[in-house]
């Protein structure tokens, strides 16, 4: 029976091979506490980009779903990413998320689930919304 | 346009805060009064429960006057699922406390603020003051509708200010 990093593993290898490339998740820097100017859209904050990969889109004529290794998704919440472990779950990480950027083009996360075996996450798999072009 | 709808928002968190500093959020690791401008802040799916999002809708002037005057419409939205404790039973007494904080720091007097330019801020500067008024109309309460687990409500209120010379 497989264990969950062995399915972690195979589901890695997977991504890699259908597509394989690294989509980056734009997270904004925590904001200036009492700064009237942020909540006036007068400053934007500092953006920091992490890699999160291997990636791929779930139907190739698709950007609706982007399917994403689970590792990826822990290197960023784990200590050292960064982030500092400010984020206890990936879900709130993907809700504080700015987007996820994909050759330049910055898609707006509408939802993420977590895709699981053997009592662990293998892969996760966000709703994206492309900007209006 | 934008100086009246800045100072409206900094009248209505200031008068917020003081009514009820426990009606907070927390937007980006930072604590702050429970109130926000959508078009401010980052596109989002995720509505923020207990706090109130205001967004600018219709935009009319009347240019009969001296100054031509700018009537512009907020709509106040918010929503809440209860507290977890009461297993959300009490979300529409929450929802009615909701109620009861806008309509006291809205009808507070004076129904008007000095137009405040806070543009400078961008720059390090200090907002300044201008020469005419800020005033808004009673408050139209929506009806309550449900939003899965949470009660809602969104009330429209007209905000009118003179748009002086050289303003943009």
């Amino acid at each position: 029976m497989a264990s969950k990093e062995g399915v972690e593993r195979i589901a890695e290898t997977a991504l890699r091979t259908l597509g394989g490339w690294t989509a980056m998740l734009r997270m904004p820097a925590p904001a200036s506490a009492g700064s009237s100017a942020e909540e006036l859209g007068l400053a934007t904050p500092q953006f920091q980009d992490f890699p999160l990969g291997p990636a791929t889109f779930r139907k190739a004529e698709s950007t609706a779903k982007l399917l994403v290794a689970a590792s990826a998704v822990k290197k960023i919440i784990g200590a050292g990413s960064g982030l500092d472990g400010q984020f206890d779950s990936a879900d709130v990480l993907f809700e504080e998320a700015a987007g996820v950027v994909v050759d330049g083009v910055v898609y707006e996360i509408t939802d993420s689930v977590a895709l699981s075996a053997e009592g662990g996450e293998y892969c996760w798999c966000l709703s994206l919304k492309a900007p209006v072009r | 346009m934008q100086n009246a709808k800045d100072t409206f928002y900094e009248v209505l968190r200031g008068r917020l805060a003081a009514l009820n500093p426990d009606r907070t959020i927390v937007l980006r690791g930072v604590t702050r009064p429970g109130v926000l401008v959508e078009e401010n802040e980052l596109i989002t799916d995720v509505a923020e429960p207990d706090c109130f999002r205001m967004r600018w809708t219709k935009t009319a002037t009347d240019a009969n006057g001296a100054l031509p005057m700018v009537i512009q419409q907020c709509e106040i939205s918010y929503e809440t699922a209860g507290t977890a404790t009461n297993a959300g039973m009490d979300r529409g007494r929450m929802l009615a406390a909701m109620d009861g904080e806008l309509l006291a720091v809205l009808k507070e007097a004076p129904q008007n603020a000095v137009k405040v330019n806070y543009a400078g801020l961008a720059f390090g500067h200090a907002a300044v003051s201008m020469q005419t008024n800020v005033w808004w109309s009673g408050v139209n309460f929506g009806p309550e509708t449900m939003k899965n687990d949470r009660v809602m409500r969104t009330a429209t209120i007209e905000v009118m200010s003179f748009q002086e010379a050289g303003e943009r």
